[in-house]
């Protein structure tokens, strides 16, 4: 049997999928600020902490980068209710990723840390640099530069993976795209537009972190 | 009074002493150099002196005023004083080569960066780098990143040069470009210290030449007593492995 293609109904619903893309991004912006927040300080914690921190922090890194993060936010979702904590789907999909990311950019920040050259650290000392001046004309330049790429691939990561969140009901992009494929019947349809427009957001997204990129940290990437 | 004085300097990593009761002097404006075998401590002298690793006993006087290493602030004038120039060319990766030898002047001297600037490219001229001013590290060769390295330790205006194996990480065709450079420095009344393994470069420059083994000082003298009439057996041994070579 012959099937005809039909995207005219789902043209028709293309404001409302790029709402949902909106709604995606945001929820891609969120974790990754939140994330980069926690890894910051998981990643001081994990290189110029005590044991008690170190230990810490790389018992949060082993838990959060060894369990999906839909089974983390399922946890949150249906735990915490019972322990008298009520998360909206959103709020709950939400604290999920951030923590999540967190733990990889604890990773991926320490890692920045570490590829700092001593021997730049000693020149910076014997000029007289202060501490923060060390800080500001040594570590963080190197270390922005030695993260940025993997930071970018995350954020990527953050726009595909922010659609886990339809399954808890959250109006993102891939919701948006269930609630229209369930009205229109049009399923292939729906999702391969839907699947359009996140490659048109995940090329957004690298190509505009690479070019940030290179004005700023004079990274080597490709725009394309 | 001697400009630099170091009485028996002693330094240590963890329970082994590495540097033991080292005493020299350098007159204003002399040449000393250091050397000796690998694992001597002659790397670990200038780390002291500078400040990078501290004494853990004796004492170190420029112009006959005492380096408190345990204060921020004598530090900072210490450094103020003192420029050093490592094996490893270290140069800030994620600068050019004009910020490299401006960032200490400007933002922690405060001088005027017009000026800061004027002077620089004088230094990058004399050690032949005024065409590179705007490259990157990464760009430039071992010899190149070294003289940059050398410009940049004279933008502070020290009054005492340290030099550490500064020829040692490059290619043989790259070590006499930056040997000239420091040749050229020597009459222009810094004080210099330098440790190197290029014995005709040492017996040319130096006014005195310090031999060290395991953390000792074994004996110091001109340069033809150390190489034609060495007094201590320990130095004629490595002297004679060295220029066998
Ligand atoms: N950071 C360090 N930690 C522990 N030991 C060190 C360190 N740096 C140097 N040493 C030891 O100190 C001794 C002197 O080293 P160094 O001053 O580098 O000698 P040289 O420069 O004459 O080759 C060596 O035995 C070396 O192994
Ligand atoms: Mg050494």
């Amino acid at each position: 049997m012959d099937y005809t293609f039909q995207f005219s109904e789902v043209f028709a619903e293309l404001p409302y999928l790029l709402g949902g893309a909106v709604v995606t991004l945001e929820i891609a912006f969120i974790s990754f600020w939140g994330g980069a927040v926690i890894g910051l300080g998981g990643a001081l914690a994990k290189v110029y902490g005590g044991p008690a921190l170190k230990k810490t922090a790389s018992t949060y890194v082993t838990a959060l980068t060894n369990t999906p993060a839909l089974v983390q936010i399922f946890l949150l979702y249906y735990a915490l209710p019972d322990a008298g904590i009520l998360l909206g789907s959103m709020t709950a999909v939400l604290i999920g990723l951030v923590l999540n990311a967190g733990a990889y950019l604890t990773e991926i920040i320490r890692a920045g840390i570490v590829s700092v050259r001593p021997s730049e650290m000693d020149a910076g000392v014997t000029l007289g640099m202060s501490r923060l001046q060390l800080v500001r004309y040594v570590m963080l330049p190197h270390t922005a530069k030695t993260i940025y790429a993997p930071l970018s691939n995350f954020f990527v990561w953050l726009v595909l993976g922010s659609s886990l969140a339809a399954l808890f009901g959250v109006e993102e992009l891939t919701g948006r795209a269930i609630n229209v494929s369930t009205a229109n019947l049009r399923s292939i349809e729906t999702f391969a537009v839907v699947a359009v427009i996140y490659v048109v957001l995940t090329v957004m997204a690298s190509a505009s972190l690479a070019l940030a990129g290179r004005l700023m940290f004079r990274v080597r990437a490709k725009v394309f | 009074m001697p400009h630099l004085e170091i009485v028996s300097l002693s330094s240590r990593y963890g329970s082994e002493e590495v540097l033991k009761e080292v005493s020299l002097a350098a007159d204003q404006g002399e040449v000393l150099s250091v050397i000796g075998p690998s694992g001597s401590g002659k790397s670990t002298l200038l780390r002291v002196l500078i400040g990078l690793t501290p004494p853990s006993g004796g004492e170190v006087f420029i112009a006959g005023e005492r380096v408190d290493y345990s204060s921020r602030r004598s530090l900072k004038g210490l450094r103020g004083k003192m420029s050093i120039v490592f094996q490893e060319y270290n140069l800030f990766q994620n600068m050019t080569v004009m910020r490299n030898v401006t960032v200490a002047p400007i933002k922690i001297k405060k001088r005027p960066r017009e000026q800061v600037e004027r002077q620089a490219e004088a230094l990058l001229a004399k050690v032949g780098m005024a065409h590179k001013q705007d490259a990157y590290p990464e760009e430039l060769s071992g010899g190149q990143q070294q003289r940059v390295a050398i410009a940049r330790a004279l933008a502070t205006n020290p009054e005492i040069l340290l030099f550490d194996e500064v020829t040692a990480a490059l290619d043989p065709e790259r070590v006499n470009e930056v040997l000239e450079t420091i040749r050229g420095l020597t009459n222009e009344g810094i004080t210099m210290i330098i440790v190197s393994h290029e014995m005709a470069f040492v017996r040319e420059v130096s006014t005195r030449v310090a031999m060290m083994d395991e953390g000792r000082l074994v004996e110091c003298g001109p340069p033809a007593q150390i190489f034609d009439a060495p007094r201590q057996s320990r130095t004629r041994e490595f002297v004679s492995s060295i220029l066998r070579h």
